[in-house]
């Protein structure tokens, strides 16, 4: 080696030195994020990280992306006190364990600071608090409804059922025709089994009733709860789930409805995002409505399930970046940027949307179904998810006790009664959520 | 001075297998979310599992794919690795292609199977049916769901069983199997007095292994459904699984954890004892 080359990388060695401080001066913010498909990391990596990181705030946000197993990572990760700034969480019943030990930092003074309560719909704040602190946002709202293919409908002569009666009555028609009524299939996401629990305790039950239960007030083995399972058990046996329930995923869920296999599709308002692939050149064939309702109960009933929870961890190497990080998404600009190109996963629950403008590529029946679901917390016609708003146990239990009651290994009245039983439990271990009052 | 080479060795066995291993067993006697502050609860954990039917499901699951395992690419493996071993010509090839299932991450391989074979609508079942050829997917099934994981484990599985006891075949002295032919020994002969008998200590080794891997198994069972429907396919470690980090009960996912540490612990036991009785012989 000469030692012109020699004095070149020495040269090149000192300058990077030199501009090292440039490039560090501004913090780090470590955001673990779960899974998303590389179309979705660019709209992220676009509105997010390019936009932020020129915000001048003096903080550098990274995305780490980790996949399904997000959550399990995330709690060995702060059980071990390390962990990323921005801590994600499935859902209110996942932020409460982890506040409760210790993990999470009170964000009331940051929330003031920032005028959190001013932006965000208070209803979704008090899902965050625990023990009288907030601890948590929720990144989004999400609700359950009933997905349809118009066309299909229209060709039979069917209108969108809004009864139960009506709904069975016409779901017998289409299994004599062949046309599949509930499309659905839990092949690549065990727990879309609670997606049609949850519509049956709240279409049937009652959101009443189920706030009961879910505080304690009412047994979960009572005859409203009986009957919703009934009913899930009754459409099994019928076949409105079709012969593949447990063969198809929730992408050829989508896909079977677009083709007609199917004329309805129970799930919830994050398949949105799989409307456009699937129904491509006939998006006016999509069409969404709320689950239809049993006697007595309003309709529709729209269930509430907060996806995802932003909170900052308690050993949080650099908070205000987090929280500016937090603070960054509350905004105007970034919900309309995120909604335009990558909808159901970022309906972040503002006070005031009247700025808000979507862009014309927006399908109609999601700013539609958006706005059904804000008219129905107005109007107190909401109900409750099992993943927002059961605790951990009980909500696995869900997911697996009612295949075994689809399949018989045990009667709806032994299901509830389980339930009952491990609800209780949990209740009694402070693990229960803490439902706000309607 | 020498007993310093045993260090490293030794800060990493502690450090990654023993301290882990005290922490499990301690924690199957508390009640621990995985957050807060664990509670003693003596035989709390062991005295659920007795009563859930789950545990037993998994338990009885476990032991059929233990059964299936130890039979079905043992014998498969041990057919042909002396085919190989017999026909020598191409035996590099076949070793490069029992292989390659091995070599395939067991998602993708799970997937593949589960999307591409046995999926209704864009598998071959699917393409069947489409013939008029009535077939189901049997991970759809409670009656066929474990036999259906099953099958794609052991197709994975049974290649790798071939090569390591052509390996061993090819320690047996010639001199043995060239007398037994001029003594005119047919093919299931020269298995049965043999190689068989040449090879046993590997075959042994294999079944023990076999029987601490099946009381293992996850992944498989874990992508391709869940341990579902209604729980048919569950086995003590995807129980496991769930209970720790779905159901946040960590003790009791440790108290299972110790079920199936027993039963590797038992067949070590019988192995290590074999191993003595013949070294004594």
């Amino acid at each position: 080696m000469t030692k012109f080359k020699l004095c070149k990388i020495g040269v090149l060695l000192s300058s990077m030195l030199v501009a090292a401080p440039a490039f560090s001066a501004d913090k780090t913010v470590n955001w673990w994020y779960e899974s998303a498909n590389p179309q979705q990391q660019e709209i992220l990596s676009k509105n997010m990280i390019d936009k932020f990181n020129v915000s001048g705030n003096g903080h550098n946000v990274v995305i780490d992306y980790r996949g399904d197993a997000l959550t399990q990572q995330l709690r060995v990760a702060l059980l071990s006190g390390t962990g990323p700034d921005v801590v994600q969480t499935p859902g209110p019943a996942f932020v409460a364990s982890m506040a409760r030990a210790g993990q999470l930092m009170p964000l009331d003074d940051i929330a003031a600071n920032k005028g959190w309560e001013d932006r965000i719909l208070p209803f979704f704040m008090d899902l965050g608090r625990f023990d009288g602190k907030l601890y948590a946002l929720p990144k989004t709202y999400e609700t359950l409804g009933l997905f349809y293919n118009k066309k299909v409908m229209a060709d039979n002569g069917w209108s969108v059922p809004t009864t139960i009666t009506e709904f069975e009555k016409m779901a017998d028609e289409m299994v004599s025709k062949g046309i599949v009524p509930i499309g659905a299939g839990n092949s690549n996401w065990r727990p879309a089994n609670e997606w049609h629990v949850t519509l049956a305790l709240n279409s049937i039950a009652g959101p009443d009733n189920l706030q009961k239960a879910l505080t304690g007030e009412m047994s979960w083995t009572e005859k409203p709860f009986l009957d919703s399972v009934n009913a899930l058990k009754r459409w099994w046996d019928k076949g409105y789930f079709g012969d593949d329930y447990f063969s198809i995923s929730t992408e050829q869920m989508i896909s079977n409805l677009a083709e007609g296999m199917s004329a309805m599709a129970p799930t919830g308002s994050w398949s949105f995002g799989d409307v456009p692939t699937y129904f491509a050149d006939q998006l006016d064939n999509v069409g969404f409505a709320g689950f239809p309702s049993g006697e007595g109960v309003a309709y529709p009933i729209y269930a509430l399930g907060i996806g995802t929870t932003f909170s900052i961890a308690s050993k949080a190497e650099n908070p205000e970046g987090a929280a500016e990080v937090i603070d960054f998404m509350f905004d105007d600009e970034f919900y309309t940027a995120m909604n335009n190109e990558w909808q159901g996963e970022w309906n972040l629950p503002l006070r005031d949307l009247s700025g808000i403008k979507l862009s014309e590529d927006v399908l109609p029946e999601y700013t539609e179904s958006m706005a059904a679901l804000a008219s129905a917390i107005d109007k107190n016609q909401y109900g409750y998810t099992s993943w927002t708003f059961m605790p951990p146990n009980t909500n696995s239990y869900v997911v697996s006790g009612i295949e075994e009651v689809w399949l018989d290994s045990i009667s709806p009245e032994q299901f509830l009664a389980e339930l009952d039983e491990i609800f209780q439990r949990e209740l009694a271990e402070g693990k229960a959520f803490e439902i706000p009052a309607r | 001075m020498y007993r310093l080479f045993l260090l490293p060795t030794m800060i990493i066995n502690v450090a990654v297998i023993f301290i882990p291993a005290i922490l499990t067993i301690v924690l199957a006697f508390y009640r621990w979310d995985g957050i807060s502050e664990p509670t003693f609860i003596g035989l709390g954990n062991f005295e659920r599992l007795w009563d859930d039917r789950i545990f037993w499901k998994a338990l009885k699951n476990n032991i059929i794919w233990t059964a299936l395992f130890l039979t079905f690419p043992i014998i498969v493996g041990l057919i042909a690795a002396s085919l190989m071993l017999t026909v020598r010509r191409g035996s590099t090839l076949f070793q490069v292609i029992y292989l390659i299932p091995l070599i395939i991450s067991a998602v993708i391989t799970a997937r593949v199977w589960q999307g591409m074979i046995y999926n209704p609508q864009s598998g071959i079942v699917g393409l069947l049916n489409r013939f008029g050829i009535e077939v189901y997917d049997p991970l759809s099934r409670t009656a066929t769901a474990l036999y259906g994981v099953a099958v794609v484990d052991l197709w994975h599985w049974w290649g790798f069983m071939a090569v390591i006891f052509f390996a061993a075949l090819r320690q047996v002295p010639q001199e043995q199997i060239e007398s037994a032919r001029i003594e005119g020994a047919t093919f299931f002969q020269m298995m049965r007095w043999v190689l068989i008998p040449g090879i046993m200590p590997t075959i042994r080794l294999m079944m023990v292994m076999t029987i601490i891997w099946s009381f293992l198994v996850f992944d498989f069972v874990y992508v391709m459904t869940q341990g579902g429907p209604a729980s048919s396919s569950e086995v003590l470690s995807t129980l496991a699984y769930r209970q720790a980090f779905y159901e946040l009960k960590v003790g009791s996912a440790a108290a299972i954890a110790l079920v199936i540490s027993a039963f590797g612990l038992v067949a070590t036991f019988f192995y290590l004892r074999l191993q003595r009785k013949e070294g004594e012989e």
